[in-house]
C-alpha cells in the first residue's frame, strides 16, 4: 500500500512492481480528500465514479504490461480553472454554476494520455484573482500547517491537497504568483514554467499574457517528471512556444558547482520582509554556495514598479476576458430581468464576487478612453524595461534567488479588507510573469512553524537549471521532507 | 485629489455591465482610488522611446491551415444554455439601435 | 468635374465595405463557414467563447487579405496587430470582436472606377484608406414567431472572416458611390478573395456622408448609414440622406453626428442613435494572438499568384485580339465571362466573331435567364463548335441563335442538337439547285435586272431561295449558286 506522503516517483515504482494498484491509490486519495474536506476544503468537486473507473482501466493496462507512462494510474488533482470533457468547471465562481465542458484542456488531456487519474477539481480564488483562496464561491481553503492560516492563492486548493498528502501532485495556474506563493505557504514545490511552455488551451483565462499552467509536487524530481508530460508545443494556443517538451528529470544530477546564483540587491532590502524569511533565504543561499554555486549580486531596478505594472496589465486583460460571462450561452443567468441590459447587469453583479468586480472595474478603467496611454500603455512600456532588467541579469548569472513571499502564511481574513495590501504580497512573484520567465518555489525552512519558500528564477526556457538547483538543494537539506503536523 | 470619482466608477461599471449599489460604488471608488494612486508611481519611470511589450516571449506568427473541422454537435453547443429554443440561444429582446457602431 | 449631386452643396461620401473572405473555416476557429444551416449547427467551442478557448489565425484569410491589398494598390505592412474591440451584444460571444485597429494589414491604395454620365465615359481614382481583417458577429433573430419578448441567437456566422475596406471620402455622388461598389465587388470576385454575394450578405456597406458649401475646405458633420445591402439601396439611401441633410442645413440647422438607418419603403433615413455619447470600445492588442509578421517573400508569393485584373485584361484584349475598347470592357466585366471568351476564341480561331456572338446573342440568352455564365451548362468549347457550324455553312445564323438559348438552358453538343432539331442547313446540291432554278424561272424579270447590273436584287432572290428551303440552306452556298446560275454558267 502506498504511504500518504509517498512521492510521485515512489508511487510510480510501486505501481510498476504491482505492490499497489491504481484503484487503491485513487480510492485512498478520494477518501483522504473526503476526510479533510471539512477542515481543509481543498476541493471544489470530486469525481469518484469516473476516477475509480479510470483507475481500473489503468490497472488493466498495467496487468497487460502496457502502461502508458510512469504516471499511469497516479491520482492527481487539477485546479478548477482547467476544463475536462463532461465535467463541471466553475473557477470558484457563481457565474459558472452548472457549466459542463464539452472539451478538455491540453494540459489535462496530456495527463489523461499518460494515464494519470484526475480525482477532482481544487479550490481557488475566483477566476484566479487573489492570493489567499478566500475569494471562492464555495468558501476558503485552509492551510494544512495551521488551519487558521490561508494556504495562499490563487491555487490554494492544489497546494493544500499536495501538502496534506491527498495527492502526490496537482496542476495549478500562475498569473502573478498563484503557484509559487501557495507552494511557499504550504511547504511544497511549485513551478511556473516559461510563458508558452504549457498550452493555455482549456485554461480559463484571467490575464492571457501572464497566465501559465504549472505543477505542485512534494519534490523537484516529481515536478520535473510531471512538467515534462504537460509541456510542449500546442497549435491550439498561438502563444505556445514551438519547441518540444524539454528533458527535465534527466538533468537532475545533484551538481550545481559552477552555477552562478544572482541575488538582486533590491529584493533583500525591501521593506516589510519578515526577518525570519530573509534569514531562511540567506541560509539557503549559503547552502547553495557550499554545494559549489557561485553567488553574485545582480540588479533588477524596475522590479519596484512590478506590482503596479502587473495590476494594470492583468486587470485590463481580465476585464476583457471576463466579458464572455454574460448569461447567454452558459453558466448562471439572473432571473427576472425585464430587458437585455438588466439581464447582463444582474447576471454579472450576482455572479461575480467582490474581488473580481474590483478588478474588472480597474481593468475597464485603465483601458478606457483618456486613460489608456497613462496606465495601460505605460505599464506595457515598463514591462519592456523589466524584461530588459532580467535579460541583463541573466547575462551575469544562471539563476536568480529571492524569497518567494515577504512573509509566511497569513491568517484568514487578515487582508480581505485591504486589497492593496493583498496585492503587495505578490512583490517577488509578479516579475516572472511580466518577463515570461520560469519561476520555482521550494521549501527552505520554517518560521514560527510555518514554511518559507525560496524562489528560483531562470531565463526563458531555463526550467531544467531551476529544477536541477532545486533538486540539489533538496538533497542537501531536510526542509522538503517536513510535513504539516496534525495531518496523520 | 482623487484619481477616480464615484461618477467615473459608475460610468466604468456601466461599460462593464456591472450594477453597483450606492454603498458598493462608494467603497469601490475609494479602493480603486487607492490602487490607482499606487499605480501612478509608474509615471515617474522614463519610458520615452520604449516599445510596449504585449508578449514577453517573441514568437514567429503561427498560422492555421484553412481546413474546416467538423462542427460541435448542436445539442452540445446549446447544452449549457440558460434558455434555448431548439438549437438557438434565447435572450431578452434585442432592440435595434443597441447595436454596436 | 461631373454634374453635382446637389445644386447647392458639395456631397462628400466615404464607404466602408465588409466583404466575406472565401475560406473553408472561420478566421480564428476551425469551424466550417456555412450558409443556411439551422442555428448553431456550424460552431466550435471557440465560436461559443467557452471558458478556456483560444484563437488561431487562418492562413488562407491572411493570404486573401494580402491579395485584396495588392489588387487595390495598398501597402501591405510587414507587421500588423489584432486588437480587441470590447462591447456587449448577445451575438458577440466573447464580449469583444477581434479586429485590426491601430496597425491594419494594409493602408493607402486606390481603385480606378469607370463612370458614365450623359453618355460620356470617364474614370475616377478613388483612394482607399485601409484594409483590415476582422471576425463577423453572429445573428440575432428578432422575428421568430415563437419569441415575443425575446430574441434568438445563432452563432453560425460568428467568427466568419471579413475584410473591411475603407475608402477615402473621395466620392461626390450616390452614383459614384454605387459605381465604386460595383468596381470593388468586381475586383474582389476577380481575384477570388470573396464571392461578394450580396444576397448572402457577403458584401455589406456602411456609408459616411456629409455636405459642405462649394469652396469650403473643411468637411461637414457626417452621418453614417448602416448595413446597406444592395447597390440600389446605397444610391437610394444616400439620395435620401443628402436630401435630409440639405434640408437641415438650409433651414439653418446643424447636422448631428449619428448612425442612420434607411427604410426602403418610405425612402427615408432615420436616426438609429446619436453619437454624442460615443462608445468606448477599449481597444487593446489581443494578448492571445501575436503580431502578424509578413516577410517580403511571403507578400511577393501572393503577388505572383495574383490573377490578371479586369483593367489589365481589357487592355490585353484590345491589344491581342484587336477588339474595340468598348467590347473588351464588356467582355471583361466578370472573370468568368472573360475566361469563357478566351477559351472560345482559342477554340474557334476568330476572336472578333466570338466577341460579337457573346456580346449579342449569348448575353441576351443569359439575361433572359438572369444568370451568370459560370452558372450555366454551356461550355466555351461547345460555343466555339456552334460558331464553327455557322462558318462551315451547316447552320444558319438564325438557327444558331436558337441553339445559343438551348445551350445556355440545358447545355449539350451543338452538332447533336442541330441534328435532333432538324436544323442542319440544306447542303444537298440537288435540292438547292432545284430551288435556285425554280426561283430564277419564277422571277425572270428580277433575274434579268440582276444580269443587267442591279446586284442588289440578288438579296431578294436569295430570300426566295431561303424561303423555299425553309431557312435551312446556308446563305453562303445559296449566294454562290444563285450568282453562278444567273450568270448562266454551267454548274
Amino acid at each position: 500500500m502506498g504511504a500518504v506522503f509517498d512521492s510521485l516517483s515512489e508511487l510510480s515504482q510501486k505501481l510498476a512492481s504491482r505492490e499497489v494498484s491504481s484503484l487503491e491509490l485513487v480510492g485512498a486519495a478520494l477518501a483522504r480528500a473526503d476526510a479533510t474536506q471539512s477542515t481543509l476544503h481543498a476541493f471544489v468537486g470530486l469525481r469518484p465514479a469516473n476516477a475509480r473507473a479510470e483507475a481500473e482501466q489503468s490497472d488493466a493496462r498495467r496487468r497487460r504490461g502496457e502502461p502508458r507512462s510512469p504516471l499511469d494510474g497516479i491520482p492527481i488533482a487539477i485546479k478548477d480553472n482547467m476544463v475536462q470533457t463532461g465535467e463541471p468547471t466553475t473557477c470558484a465562481s457563481r457565474i459558472l454554476e452548472g457549466f459542463v465542458s464539452p472539451y478538455t484542456a491540453t494540459a489535462v488531456a496530456r495527463l489523461e494520455h499518460a494515464g494519470a487519474v484526475v480525482i477532482g477539481r481544487t479550490n481557488m480564488d475566483e477566476f484566479a484573482m487573489g492570493s489567499s483562496t478566500e475569494h471562492s464561491s464555495s468558501g476558503p481553503t485552509r492551510n494544512p500547517w495551521r488551519l487558521a492560516s490561508t494556504p495562499g492563492g490563487s491555487s490554494g486548493g492544489s497546494a493544500a491537497a499536495v501538502a496534506a498528502g491527498i495527492v502526490p501532485a496537482a496542476l495549478g495556474s500562475d498569473t502573478g504568483g498563484s503557484i509559487r506563493q501557495p507552494a511557499s505557504f504550504c511547504g511544497v514545490v511549485g513551478i511556473k514554467p516559461t510563458y508558452g511552455r504549457v498550452s493555455r488551451w482549456g485554461l480559463v483565462a484571467f490575464a492571457s499574457s501572464l497566465d501559465q499552467i504549472g505543477v505542485f509536487t512534494r519534490s523537484a524530481r516529481d515536478a520535473a517528471s510531471l512538467l515534462e508530460r504537460i509541456s510542449g508545443h500546442d497549435p491550439s494556443d498561438s502563444t505556445s512556444i514551438p519547441e518540444p517538451a524539454p528533458e527535465l528529470a534527466s538533468a537532475l544530477d545533484g551538481d550545481v558547482s559552477g552555477l552562478v546564483v544572482g541575488l538582486p540587491r533590491e529584493c533583500f532590502v525591501a521593506e516589510g520582509v519578515d526577518p525570519g524569511v530573509l534569514a531562511a533565504v540567506e541560509g539557503a543561499v549559503a547552502e547553495l554556495e557550499r554545494a559549489g554555486a557561485k553567488v553574485r549580486e545582480v540588479s533588477l531596478p524596475h522590479t519596484r514598479h512590478a506590482i503596479a505594472t502587473y495590476y494594470l496589465i492583468a486587470t485590463a486583460e481580465a476585464s476583457s476576458n471576463l466579458a464572455r460571462y454574460d448569461g447567454v450561452r452558459y453558466g448562471r443567468r439572473a432571473s427576472g430581468a425585464r430587458n437585455l441590459t438588466e439581464m447582463y447587469e444582474r447576471t454579472r453583479s450576482e455572479g461575480f464576487g467582490e474581488e473580481v468586480k474590483r478588478r474588472i472595474l480597474l481593468g475597464t478603467y485603465v483601458l478606457s478612453a483618456g486613460y489608456y496611454d497613462a496606465y495601460y500603455r505605460k505599464a506595457q512600456q515598463v514591462r519592456t524595461l523589466l524584461r530588459g532588467d532580467f535579460e541583463r541579469a541573466f547575462g551575469a548569472c544562471d539563476v536568480i534567488v529571492t524569497p518567494t513571499c515577504p512573509e509566511v502564511a497569513f491568517d484568514l481574513g487578515a487582508k480581505t479588507s485591504d486589497p492593496l495590501a493583498m496585492y503587495l504580497s505578490d512583490i517577488y512573484t509578479v516579475s516572472a510573469n511580466l518577463a515570461g520567465i520560469p519561476g520555482l518555489s521550494i521549501p527552505c525552512g520554517l518560521v514560527r512553524g510555518l514554511p518559507v519558500g525560496l524562489q528560483l528564477l531562470g531565463p526563458a526556457l531555463g526550467e531544467a537549471v531551476l529544477l536541477r538547483m532545486a533538486d540539489a538543494f533538496e538533497r542537501r537539506t531536510p526542509h522538503q521532507a517536513r510535513r504539516p503536523e496534525g495531518f496523520p | 485629489m482623487a484619481r477616480i470619482t464615484r461618477d467615473e466608477v459608475e460610468k466604468v461599471a456601466a461599460l462593464a455591465r456591472l450594477s453597483l449599489g450606492d454603498e458598493a460604488a462608494e467603497r469601490m471608488a475609494s479602493e480603486l482610488d487607492q490602487i490607482l494612486e499606487y499605480a501612478w508611481s509608474l509615471s515617474q519611470v522614463d519610458t520615452s522611446d520604449v516599445e510596449p511589450t504585449a508578449h514577453a516571449i517573441p514568437l514567429p506568427t503561427p498560422l492555421r491551415e484553412d481546413r474546416a473541422a467538423p462542427p460541435l454537435d448542436p445539442e452540445l453547443a446549446v447544452a449549457n444554455a440558460p434558455e434555448r429554443e431548439g438549437s438557438a440561444f434565447v435572450v431578452p429582446k434585442v432592440i435595434e439601435g443597441d447595436e454596436e457602431g | 468635374m461631373s454634374a453635382p449631386a446637389h445644386p447647392r452643396f458639395e456631397v462628400v461620401i466615404g464607404l466602408e465595405v465588409h466583404t466575406q473572405l472565401r475560406t473553408e473555416s472561420k478566421l480564428f476557429s476551425p469551424a466550417p463557414v456555412s450558409y443556411g444551416l439551422p442555428p448553431n449547427h456550424s460552431v466550435h467551442p471557440i465560436c461559443l467563447a467557452l471558458p478556456g478557448v483560444l484563437p488561431t489565425l487562418n492562413a488562407r484569410a491572411v493570404e486573401l487579405a494580402i491579395r485584396a491589398a495588392l489588387a487595390t494598390h495598398c501597402k501591405v505592412h510587414p507587421r500588423s496587430i489584432f486588437a480587441r474591440k470590447n462591447y456587449f451584444y448577445p451575438d458577440l460571444p466573447k464580449g469583444y470582436q477581434i479586429s485590426q485597429y491601430e496597425d491594419p494589414i494594409a493602408t493607402g491604395g486606390w481603385i480606378e472606377v469607370a463612370l458614365e454620365e450623359g453618355g460620356e465615359a470617364r474614370t475616377k481614382r478613388v483612394g482607399l484608406t485601409r484594409i483590415h481583417m476582422e471576425e463577423d458577429a453572429g445573428k440575432s433573430i428578432h422575428d421568430a414567431a415563437a419569441t415575443g419578448d425575446s430574441s434568438q441567437i445563432d452563432l453560425n456566422r460568428a467568427g466568419v472572416p471579413l475584410l473591411e475596406i475603407v475608402s477615402e471620402p473621395d466620392l461626390r455622388s450616390p452614383a459614384e458611390a454605387a459605381a465604386y461598389l460595383r468596381t470593388l465587388r468586381q475586383i474582389l470576385r476577380y481575384i477570388e478573395v470573396s464571392d461578394a454575394d450580396l444576397e448572402k450578405g457577403h458584401f455589406r456597406c456602411d456609408a459616411n456622408v456629409s455636405l459642405r458649401r462649394p469652396g469650403q475646405s473643411a468637411l461637414g458633420t457626417r452621418t453614417e448609414l448602416k448595413n446597406l445591402n444592395s447597390f440600389r439601396f446605397v444610391e437610394m439611401a444616400l439620395e435620401a440622406e443628402i436630401e435630409r441633410q440639405a434640408g437641415v442645413l438650409e433651414r439653418g440647422g446643424r447636422v448631428q453626428q449619428a448612425t442612420m438607418a434607411f427604410d426602403p419603403n418610405t425612402r427615408r433615413t432615420r436616426v438609429l442613435r446619436l453619437k454624442e455619447n460615443a462608445d468606448d470600445y477599449r481597444y487593446f492588442p489581443d494578448p492571445d494572438l501575436i503580431p502578424l509578421m509578413l516577410s517580403e517573400q511571403q507578400i511577393d508569393r501572393v503577388r505572383a499568384s495574383l490573377p490578371e485584373l479586369a483593367e489589365q485584361k481589357c487592355a490585353r484584349f484590345v491589344r491581342e485580339f484587336g477588339l474595340s475598347e468598348y467590347d473588351a470592357r464588356q467582355l471583361t466585366a466578370s472573370r468568368a465571362f472573360a475566361d469563357f471568351f478566351e477559351q472560345a476564341a482559342a477554340a474557334h480561331g476568330t476572336p472578333k466573331t466570338v466577341a460579337n456572338w457573346m456580346l449579342r446573342d449569348l448575353r441576351e440568352a443569359l439575361s433572359a435567364r438572369e444568370c451568370e455564365i459560370d452558372a450555366t451548362p454551356v461550355s466555351a468549347a461547345s460555343f466555339a463548335a456552334l460558331l464553327g457550324l455557322v462558318d462551315s455553312g451547316r447552320l444558319t445564323a438564325k438557327s444558331a441563335r436558337e441553339l445559343v438559348g438551348v445551350l445556355v438552358a440545358d447545355g449539350g453538343s451543338p452538332e447533336e442538337l442541330m441534328r435532333a432539331r432538324g436544323l442542319e442547313a440544306v447542303a444537298d446540291t440537288g435540292v438547292l439547285e432545284a430551288a435556285v432554278a425554280a426561283v430564277i424561272s419564277e422571277n425572270a424579270e428580277n433575274a434579268e435586272r440582276y444580269r443587267s447590273g442591279d446586284e442588289k436584287i440578288l438579296n431578294f432572290l436569295m430570300g426566295q431561295v431561303m424561303r423555299r428551303t425553309g431557312g435551312k440552306a446556308s446563305p453562303a452556298a445559296v449566294r454562290e449558286l444563285l450568282s453562278r446560275k444567273l450568270a448562266g454558267k454551267p454548274s
